[in-house]
C-alpha cells in the first residue's frame, strides 16, 4: 500500500539548532499515528512542516505521493487541530465547520448536510447555533475536530488537542478521539508528551527524541520490547540493569548481573558474549515469593518502601549489592508479601536487552 | 481591592471629584439654558422661555450646509483613516519587536504633534505643491490627525488575537487576502468600529487644522466661530447644544457597543 505521508530526509534547521535531523518517515492510510516525546524532540515542528507552515530546510515531504514541500497551508489536503482550538470567536459553531467546505466552493446544501452530519457525529445538533465562547472546553474541543474533518483531509493533524483539558475529561476524548478515527477511517497524526495518551489511542507510535526517531512501532511493541534507555524511561516505568552478556542461545540471553546469571529474551539488539548490555524490567514484571521461586532470574531482597496508589502498591525493593528496584503489587496480592524480607524473580521474556548507555539518574 | 492612598481621607477625594464635576457640568449647563432664553442677548435673568432660537437654526441654511460639509469631510476622513490605520497597525503587528516599536512611535507621531504646528505645516506643503485650500486639504490633515487613534485601537486588538486563527484559516483553504477578509478583520470589528466613531468626533472638532486648510465654505466649527465674532446670541447657545448631544449621543452608542462586544 501507498503510504499517505512520506517524510524523505527531512532537516529543519533554525540558525544553529536543529529541530528535526534527517528524518524518514512513512505513515500508512488508515491509521492513528502518534509522534510521542518530550518538548523540543521536533515533533511539532515535524507536523508544522506537514501542515504547511514549516518549509524543510533539506528533503522532501509527500503527501499521497504528491512532493508537497514548498505548497502553502490552502494548497494542501491535510488539515490541523490546533492546540488551542483556534475556533474563530465571531462565527457560531455551525459557520465554523462550513468554513472549510465554504473555501472549496460547496453548494450551501452540500454543505448544510455535511455540517449537520459531522455535529451529529459528536452529538452537538443543539449547539450549532451557538458561539464558541458559549461551549465548555470538550465542546469546543469536538467543533475544532470536526471543523479540521470537514473538507475531507487525507490526514488529520492533531497538535497536542487535549492538553487544555482536565485530567477526567482528557481520558473520556481520548477514547473518542479513537472511536472517531476509526469510524471516519482517517489518517490520524497525533502529536503529544503524553505517552499515557499514545498508548491508549495510536496503531502506531514514533518515538522522537532531538529531531530523530528513536523507535516506531505499536504500542505493545513499544512497552515490552523498547531499544533503548530513552524508550524504556520514557513510555511508563523501566528498572534499568547494567549487564554483561555472557551468552546467546536462540530468544534467549544470558547475562552477568550484580554477581547473578539474569536471562532475558533477545531483542533486535545484536549482542555479544562479553558485552555490555543494559536490561530493561518493568516493575509489573517482577513476582514476589516469601521462598526461592523455581526457574531463573530469583533473587532476595528488602522492601525499603511500600507506596499505596489505589488499585496497586509501588515497592522499592533492595537488592544484595544495594541496587534498588521498583516493582508493582496489586491490590489483593500484597499479604503475601507483608515482611521486610522476599524473594524477587521475573521470567526471562519479560526482560528486554537492549544496548548499553549511560543510564539517567 | 484594596486603595493604595488610604493615607487620603476618601472625602477629601470625593470632594476633589465632585469640584471638578461642578466645572465641567455648570458651563454646559449654562449654555443649554441660555438657549432658551426668550431675548436677543446673553445674560442673567434668564426670564421667558422659548424654542425661537431652536427653530431659527433649523431653518438656518448655513447652518445646515455647514453641518453636512462637516458629516461630508467625516465620512472622508474616516475612511481614509480607517483604511490607513488597519494597514499599519496589521504592519506593526506582524514586525520584530525592534521595529515595531520604531514604526509604532512614527505612526504616533501626528497624536502628539501640537494642532497648530500640524496645521502650519500642512498649510505650507500644500502651497508648495501648488494644492489648492479647501475640501481636500482638510480631509488630508483630519485623516493624518486621526490615523495614529486608529492605530491605537487596531494594534491592541490584534495583539489580543489568537496567533492561530490565522493559521487555521490558511489550513482550512483560504489565502491570506480571504483570511484578512473573513477573520482578521472580523476579529478587529470592534476596534475599527471604536476607532471609526474616534475619527468622525476628531473630524467634526477640529478647528484649527480646518482654519488653515480650509477654503470659502465653513465647517460647523468655522461658523460658529464667524457667528461668534460676529457677537453672541442664544442662537450659538442653540447650535451648540444641538452639536452637544449629537457628540454625545455619538460617543455613548460608540462606547456601549464596544463593551457589549468586549463582554462576548
Amino acid at each position: 500500500m501507498q503510504p499517505v505521508v512520506q517524510f524523505e530526509n527531512v532537516t529543519k534547521t533554525y540558525g544553529q539548532a536543529i529541530a528535526v535531523d534527517d528524518l524518514n518517515l512513512a505513515i500508512e492510510p488508515g491509521k492513528f499515528v502518534t509522534l510521542l516525546g518530550p518538548s523540543g524532540c521536533g515533533k511539532s515542528t515535524t507536523l508544522r512542516m506537514l501542515g504547511g507552515f514549516e518549509t524543510p530546510s533539506s528533503g522532501r515531504i509527500l503527501l499521497a505521493g504528491r512532493d508537497v514541500t514548498h505548497l502553502p497551508p490552502n494548497k494542501r489536503n491535510v488539515n490541523i487541530v490546533f492546540q488551542d482550538y483556534a475556533l474563530f470567536p465571531h462565527m457560531n459553531v455551525a459557520r465554523n465547520i462550513a468554513f472549510g467546505l465554504e473555501l472549496q466552493g460547496k453548494s450551501a446544501d452540500a454543505i448544510h448536510r455535511r455540517v449537520m452530519e459531522l455535529l451529529r457525529l459528536v452529538r452537538l445538533e443543539a449547539f450549532a447555533e451557538r458561539l464558541p465562547s458559549e461551549l465548555s472546553g470538550g465542546q469546543r474541543q469536538r467543533v475544532a475536530l470536526m471543523r479540521a474533518l470537514a473538507p475531507d483531509p487525507q490526514v488529520l493533524l492533531l497538535d497536542e488537542p487535549l492538553s487544555a483539558l482536565d485530567a477526567k475529561l482528557r481520558q473520556q476524548m481520548q477514547i473518542e478521539l479513537k472511536a472517531i478515527q476509526e469510524t471516519t477511517g482517517k489518517t490520524f497524526l497525533f502529536v503529544t508528551h503524553d505517552q499515557e495518551e499514545a498508548l491508549t489511542m495510536s496503531d502506531v507510535i514514533v518515538v522522537m527524541n532531538n529531531g530523530r526517531i528513536e523507535q516506531m512501532g505499536d504500542p505493545h511493541t513499544l512497552y515490552s520490547h523498547p531499544n533503548s534507555v530513552f524508550v524504556a524511561n520514557f513510555i511508563g516505568e523501566a528498572n534499568l540493569l547494567k549487564a554483561t552478556v555472557v551468552a546467546r542461545d536462540g530468544d534467549r540471553t544470558a547475562l552477568r548481573w550484580n554477581g547473578l546469571e539474569v536471562q532475558a529474551s533477545a531483542t533486535g539488539h545484536p549482542a555479544k558474549a562479553g558485552d555490555a548490555a543494559c536490561i530493561v524490567v518493568r516493575p509489573e514484571a517482577i513476582r514476589f515469593s516469601g521462598s526461592p521461586a523455581d526457574g531463573v532470574n530469583a533473587m532476595p531482597g528488602k522492601i525499603r518502601q511500600r507506596v499505596f496508589k489505589g488499585n496497586h502498591t509501588s515497592m522499592l525493593v533492595e537488592v544484595s549489592d544495594g541496587t534498588h528496584l521498583t516493582a508493582l503489587v496489586h491490590l489483593g496480592d500484597t499479604e503475601s508479601i507483608a515482611g521486610e524480607d522476599v524473594w524477587i524473580s521475573w521470567k526471562p521474556e519479560n526482560a528486554t536487552v537492549i544496548r548499553d548507555e549511560a543510564v539517567p539518574a | 481591592m484594596r486603595a493604595y492612598f488610604s493615607d487620603i481621607p476618601r472625602t477629601l477625594l470625593a470632594m476633589g471629584y465632585w469640584a471638578f464635576m461642578l466645572y465641567l457640568l455648570v458651563p454646559l449647563t449654562l449654555m443649554m439654558a441660555m438657549s432658551f432664553k426668550d431675548a436677543n442677548f446673553i445674560a442673567f435673568p434668564i426670564g421667558d422661555l422659548t424654542l425661537r432660537w431652536y427653530s431659527q437654526v433649523l431653518h438656518d441654511k448655513q447652518f445646515l450646509e455647514a453641518c453636512l460639509y462637516t458629516i461630508a469631510i467625516a465620512v472622508a476622513t474616516t475612511f481614509a483613516a480607517t483604511v490607513i490605520g488597519v494597514w499599519i497597525a496589521m504592519l506593526i503587528a506582524q514586525s520584530g519587536s525592534r521595529w515595531s516599536g520604531i514604526l509604532f512611535a512614527l505612526a504616533c507621531l501626528p497624536a502628539v504633534v501640537p494642532g497648530m504646528i500640524s496645521a502650519i505645516s500642512l498649510r505650507v506643503f500644500i502651497s508648495t505643491i501648488d494644492m489648492p485650500t479647501g475640501t481636500g486639504a482638510i480631509v488630508l490633515g483630519h485623516t493624518v490627525h486621526a490615523v495614529p487613534f486608529v492605530v491605537v485601537m487596531a494594534l491592541t486588538r490584534l495583539r489580543s488575537m489568537p496567533p492561530n486563527l490565522v493559521d487555521a484559516a490558511r489550513d482550512l483553504g483560504a489565502d491570506s487576502i480571504v483570511a484578512f477578509f473573513r477573520v482578521t478583520l472580523p476579529y478587529l470589528g470592534p476596534a475599527i468600529a471604536g476607532g471609526m466613531i474616534f475619527c468622525v468626533l476628531l473630524s467634526v472638532d477640529d478647528f484649527v487644522r480646518t482654519f488653515f486648510l480650509g477654503g470659502y465654505r465653513p465647517t460647523l466649527p468655522m461658523l460658529i466661530f464667524a457667528k461668534v465674532q460676529g457677537g453672541m446670541s442664544p442662537e450659538i447657545n442653540a447650535m451648540a447644544t444641538l452639536v452637544l448631544i449629537v457628540t454625545a449621543a455619538v460617543g455613548l452608542y460608540a462606547e456601549y457597543m464596544t463593551r457589549r462586544s468586549r463582554s462576548r
